[in-house]
């Protein structure tokens, strides 16, 4: 008896997870069992993962283990089991799958390696099961759900996120990634790279000076510091819906020069043209890469009229109001949803000209201004526009330089509108007065869910008040939310009130 | 001895593995048994799992839905605002930090504006200073290139320098704040980095602070919805068991005085037992008593029987001894007599008994027949009722059948009536055909006769020859009457001419051309029809009238007298002269029924006079003359009377006499004279396609005798002399032939004898012929 408690306890992992992978087929290979057994000594190929323990002959004689799927009394391993075997062994020369029976492709999937080159194994296996084994193989941190919960997905959109990061051009060969191409095009929909490598310098940079007179160094280098261009690969990608670019080096340390942060015009006008071409573009980002009025209206120039770009991050660059006035354009000749200018140089006239596209805009939903410098010409320009906008969501306009004046109409704005949900003005001077006619505007407003006022200067008792307000909101939402029939009566009694106050 | 069920909360394939290892019976055991054993265990495990689940499922959901003032919903709200509060609380913690950071961006890049702005202003200013010390220095070697004195020149050359080297030394000066600024902006970056870093140190913190806070939070608020949840439950349940339990003392209650209520009935009802017991014991002792003392009476009186009468009233022993004796022979006597009564009663009541037994048998047996006949008759009327049924069914059918016949003969018939239409329309084509061919033939023949007679008459009689006139001769085609005109024809031809007669004016024989039955003027058939238009209008359908509007007057009157007739059912030529004629006779009447009877009242007037008009309508063919006659008198009469007054319309009955109050009242009148000839209007109708043939074979006959007899016999003498002058012809003909040949043979003949004359051989001959003969022509 004690014999037999040590062997299923040994076997007890091979088990779990045998039977938790297939709990369903219990007792499905009683017609698979062969002769009654005689020679202990032949051990079924089945039961490759399972320790052959000598001592546990008994174990073998069983018929039938209905906790083991792939038990098998066979003496003499199945021809089917040799075959898959040998295929398993031979993929990388001949792959044969799609030609077997679902029970045997399950089979040799999950025994195959995921070392095999991509090449034999792209196109041909669409198990997530096996893709699951490849990342986990590779990454020890895996968020399938940032690729649409798909395994294979995620792992070309990650094996070219690596290529792309680790490219440098002239060096590298740019056959690298072309070759990729053919293999990665129908998975990839998404390409996010926070790093271009500068090409390799071969003149060896004097250490001491080169921070005070790198800028004079980069112009002068500026044609070779090119990063890779991006239009081969974009276009070659059917499904791309997504491009998160960031200029950037990351892990310089001791080696920082300020010409490997460049973004350069080559590299604008290439991006331009690739994203142009690319109409399957529903979000694009460009961050962080020291993008100015110039590329910045070059980028934009590009993506007018584009027919499925939904979201355009710009947002810590140096876009200043001629780049502002471009998006603005962009805004009436787009289905933009989503517009992020954040930490940017826009003023009051680029702000004006947002606030006149977005006056009637239809499409926008959110629109991002922090850390920009508008001030109340423009904040009230924005207000205006408010007044009659109908899509406007998400407003942030936090660090802006907003006082009073921009305060006072959006209250009005707040008592009319009933699109807006989440308003950001803190880190403004908005101040004791203005806070009190924001929360006067409050008061008739019952759409709004978020509005952040914080460090601007507001007093402590309208804050709290519009909080309460904001509250009462947030469970009106709430019960809107929870029965929707409700909703619709609630809004066509709103209507008219809103209107009239 | 179950560990599965009290693990059932895990992964049942894990704890199986864990806990069958120690305790239970092990799947992978030897034993089959045990096998078995073990995984009854894990489906009874599983199963009860499962259950706790839906039934904690089921009850988490009824509690949501019916109590919603409960514990566990306030808990639950209570909880819900809390955590909301806190994840709220939360992210506006961890934003802080981006807000400070950004507030602190804005003061930086205030700040370092204005510090620009500082800094660009002052080197302005050094660039001023230094270009006005630069210019004093450039004029200053201007100056200097005129001194000649070397000393001066040395001295000029040495504030030069000390100029020179004081703008250098502002110039070194500015250079070295700049990079002193430098350098502190540096220091600030390193310290804005090391800011940052903390910030994002903070950050890191507060984020994992507000996890575990929020973890924490909602694993309490978790347990304490639980709890109350728990709460709640156990309320419930000592609730419910209260009331359980309240139930159960109840029943209890209940149980226990029921039993006492029996208990206590049981008691009384004992108690009255025994106090009937005792009563009836008592009953039955005082009975007894009664009758031993009854015994004991009757023993004394027994005793003393012979005087028994005597001493009855005082009880002696002997004498009512001999009574007893006495009674008791009687008694037995009558006991006797009983008993033979019952003998009798029992045998009579035996045979009674049998007698009855036999009756009930044959009872039973007519019952039976009875039923068996029931039975029979119950067949004999379901087979009747089937029978019925498929009767029914079969004249159903046949019904069917017929009237399927029916249809189909009535269509037939109707077809064979189409082709008859179409074979009479042919036949009458042909018949045409015919007969013009045939006349056509006749009238060749007539011709070549009159053209034979004419030669005849002119070539061999030498007399005048004239064509005979028949009237047979002109007629092409077939013989035919006039078709009868429908009434709104003739209408319609009245209308015109009434017309013209207006547009004329002048023409004053209305007579003239038509051919109304004799006495009726058309002028008054006008009138009558004109009032019978104005008055009837109800007869005419509404449409009608609207779409009469625009149409001129005589049209509109045509088409809504067409209307009024087809609603009278006036159709023919005669039709209409009835009508009109019945309106005059109405009239006439009227006034003559007025003359006579001046008393009478209107309506019975009318009556009389309807019933009259009526009864004449009805024997109208034949009293027509007579109703004219009658109308005649009337009009005379009339005009007698109301000579003086209208002298001007005398003559014919004018319509103006009718009131057109009484047209109504003549057409009620008319229609229902005219109701009966309509009825039997149908064979004449049919006899309206038939042909008149009378007069075809005289007309063929005629044709024969287009040459009259008399001329045949003068042909026949003609023929018979002609004859014979061809006789006599032949006979000379033949003879001049017979003339010619035999003159013909004479000169032949002669020729020939010539020849033989004038031949050698006769000079040859002794003899010459010459010689014998005579030459005929010597």
């Amino acid at each position: 008896m004690q014999e037999t408690v040590t062997t299923s306890a040994l076997l007890d992992p091979s088990h779990s997870s045998v039977s938790t992978q297939d709990k369903s087929s219990t007792g499905g290979h009683t017609s698979s069992t062969g002769p009654q057994p005689s020679k202990p000594s032949i051990t079924p190929v089945s039961a490759k993962s399972r320790n052959p323990h000598p001592g546990a002959n008994f174990h073998r004689m069983r018929r039938i283990i209905a906790e083991d799927p792939e038990w098998s009394l066979a003496i003499v391993p199945l021809l089917t089991e040799l075959c898959i075997q040998h295929i398993i062994r031979n993929f990388q020369n001949n792959p044969i799958l799609k030609q077997m029976l679902p029970e045997h492709q399950q089979k040799v999937l999950n025994h195959l390696s995921p070392d095999l080159p991509l090449a034999v194994t792209a196109n041909l296996i669409d198990n997530e099961n096996y893709w699951l084994r490849c990342c986990m193989q590779r990454w020890p941190v895996c968020h399938v759900a940032h690729h649409g919960g798909s395994w294979k997905r995620m792992f070309f959109e990650r094996h070219l996120e690596n290529l792309l990061k680790h490219f440098i051009p002239g060096t590298t060969d740019p056959a690298v990634i072309l070759d990729l191409l053919p293999l990665c095009r129908n998975y990839v929909r998404r390409v996010h790279v926070d790093q271009f490598l500068p090409p390799v310098q071969i003149p060896a940079q004097l250490r001491p000076g080169d921070q005070s007179d790198s800028g004079s160094e980069g112009e002068m280098e500026e044609p070779t510091v090119d990063h890779y261009q991006l239009g081969d690969l974009v276009a070659g990608l059917s499904h791309l819906e997504e491009l998160d670019l960031v200029y950037d080096v990351k892990d310089c340390g001791m080696n920082f020069e300020w010409n490997l942060f460049l973004f350069t015009y080559r590299d604008c006008h290439s991006l331009a043209a690739a994203i142009k071409a690319c109409h399957t573009l529903k979000i694009f980002k460009l961050t962080r890469s020291k993008v100015d009025d110039d590329k910045a209206r070059i980028i934009i120039r590009s993506l007018l009229d584009h027919p499925v770009l939904e979201e355009l991050d710009l947002s810590h660059n140096l876009i200043g109001d001629r780049g502002a006035r471009g998006a603005a354009k962009l805004l009436s000749h787009s289905r933009l949803r989503v517009l992020n200018l954040a930490n940017n140089q826009v003023r009051a006239p680029g702000a004006q000209s947002l606030a006149h596209a977005l006056a009637h805009n239809t499409n926008l939903i959110s629109l991002n201004l922090r850390l920009n410098c508008i001030e109340d010409e423009g904040g009230q320009a924005l207000a205006h526009a408010l007044q009659t906008n109908k899509c406007l969501t998400t407003l942030h306009l936090g660090g802006n330089e907003l006082s009073e004046p921009t305060a006072t109409l959006l209250s009005q704005v707040l008592a009319i509108n009933t699109t807006l949900t989440s308003i950001n003005l803190s880190c403004n001077h908005i101040g004791l007065d203005g806070g009190k006619q924001l929360l006067e505007g409050m008061s008739d407003n019952k759409t709004l869910l978020e509005f952040d006022l914080r460090l601007s200067d507001v007093a402590q008792e309208s804050e709290y008040l519009i909080g309460q307000a904001l509250y009462a909101n947030r469970e009106a939402a709430r019960q809107r939310a929870l029965n929707p029939s409700h909703f619709m009566s609630t809004i066509t009694a709103n209507g008219p009130e809103n209107s009239v106050g | 001895m179950n560990p599965p069920g009290s693990l059932a909360g895990l992964d049942p394939n894990l704890d199986e593995h864990l806990s069958t290892q120690i305790l239970a019976p092990s799947v992978h055991s030897d034993n089959p048994q045990e096998r078995i054993q073990a995984r009854r265990l894990r489906i009874a495990a599983r199963l009860e799992a499962r259950r706790r689940e839906a039934l904690g499922e089921y009850l988490d959901g009824k509690k949501e839905s019916e109590e919603d003032q409960s514990k566990s919903y306030k808990q639950k709200e209570e909880s819900r605002l809390k955590l909301a509060k806190l994840l709220l609380c939360g992210t506006e913690l961890v934003t802080n930090i981006q807000v400070a950071i950004d507030i602190r961006e804005i003061h930086r890049r205030v700040e370092e504006e204005e510090i620009k702005r500082q800094r660009i202003e002052k080197l302005e200013n050094e660039v001023k200073t230094s270009q006005d010390k630069f210019d004093e220095i450039t004029s200053k070697w201007e100056e200097g290139k005129q001194k000649r004195i070397p000393q001066e020149l040395w001295e000029m050359l040495n504030t030069q320098q000390l100029h020179c080297a004081g703008l250098l030394e502002d110039k070194n000066k500015l250079i070295s704040e700049l990079q002193q600024e430098l350098k502190t902006k540096d220091d600030q970056y390193v310290k804005d980095l090391k800011k940052q870093s903390d910030d994002i140190c903070l950050l890191l913190e507060r984020m994992e602070e507000q996890v575990k806070n929020v973890m924490k939070t909602f694993r309490e608020e978790l347990y304490n919805i639980e709890k109350a949840f728990e709460v709640e439950r156990q309320e419930l349940l000592a609730s419910n068991k209260k009331k359980w339990e309240r139930a159960l003392q109840a029943h209890n209650a209940k149980e226990l005085e029921y039993l006492t209520n029996r208990m206590k009935k049981v008691e009384d009802y004992e108690k009255q037992l025994n106090r009937q017991r005792i009563w009836d014991c008592e009953e039955y002792n005082t009975i007894k008593i009664k009758l031993e003392q009854d015994v004991q009476v009757q023993q004394l009186v027994l005793t003393r029987v012979p005087g028994w009468r005597s001493t009855w009233p005082t009880p002696v022993n002997v004498s009512c001894l001999a009574t007893t004796c006495d009674i008791l022979e009687i008694l037995e006597q009558q006991l006797q007599q009983r008993k033979a009564i019952y003998q009798l009663n029992q045998e009579k009541l035996e045979y009674n008994l049998q007698v009855l037994k036999k009756r009930d048998e044959e009872s039973t047996v007519i019952k039976s027949q009875q039923k068996r006949k029931i039975n029979r008759l119950h067949d004999i009327l379901n087979n009747l009722r089937s029978k019925y049924a498929k009767q029914i069914k079969q004249f159903q059918e046949e019904n069917q059948s017929l009237t399927l016949d029916y249809k189909r003969l009535v269509l037939q018939f109707k077809e064979l009536q189409k082709a008859m239409r179409h074979f009479a329309l042919i036949d009458d084509e042909k018949f045409r055909e015919i007969w013009l061919m045939n006349e056509e033939e006749a009238k060749d023949l007539i011709a070549r006769a009159f053209d034979v007679d004419r030669i005849i008459h002119t070539h061999h009689l030498g007399l005048p020859w004239t064509a005979p006139d028949f009237w047979f001769l002109k007629n092409v085609g077939p013989i035919s009457q006039q078709p009868q005109k429908s009434a709104t024809q003739i209408v319609e031809e009245m209308l015109m001419h009434t017309e013209e007669e207006e547009a004329e004016e002048a023409a004053s024989e209305p007579e003239s051309y038509l051919d109304l039955p004799k006495q009726i003027s058309e002028k008054t058939t006008k009138k009558i029809l004109m009032v019978l238009c104005d008055e009837s209008g109800f007869l005419i359908e509404s449409k009608l009238l609207s779409l009469l509007l625009p149409l001129e007057q005589n049209e509109c009157y045509l088409l809504r007298l067409d209307a009024i007739f087809s609603a009278l059912g006036i159709e023919s030529e005669d039709d209409l002269y009835k009508l009109v004629n019945f309106f005059l006779k109405y009239r006439a009447h009227r006034l003559s029924s007025s003359l006579q009877i001046k008393s009478c009242s209107q309506a019975s007037m009318e009556k009389a006079s309807m019933e009259k008009a009526s009864m004449e309508e009805t024997s109208m063919g034949s009293e027509l003359e007579l109703a004219e006659q009658t109308e005649m008198e009337g009009a005379k009469e009339e005009s007698l009377v109301e000579g003086e007054k209208e002298e001007e319309e005398e003559t014919p009955p004018s319509p103006w006499d009718i009131h057109p109050n009484d047209v109504l009242k003549i057409l009620e009148a008319f229609v229902m004279g005219l109701k009966k000839p309509r009825d039997s209007r149908a064979p004449p109708r049919v006899q309206k396609n038939m042909r008149n043939n009378s007069k075809d074979s005289e007309y063929w006959q005629a044709l024969t005798t287009v040459i009259p007899s008399s001329k045949q016999n003068l042909w026949d003498a003609l023929y018979t002399a002609l004859e014979k002058y061809h006789i006599v012809l032949t006979q000379r003909a033949k003879l001049l032939l017979e003339n010619s040949s035999l003159e013909q043979r004479n000169t032949e003949l002669q020729a020939l004898l010539q020849q033989y004359l004038n031949s050698k051989i006769n000079s040859e001959l002794q003899v010459p012929p010459t010689q014998v003969l005579r030459v005929p022509t010597k």
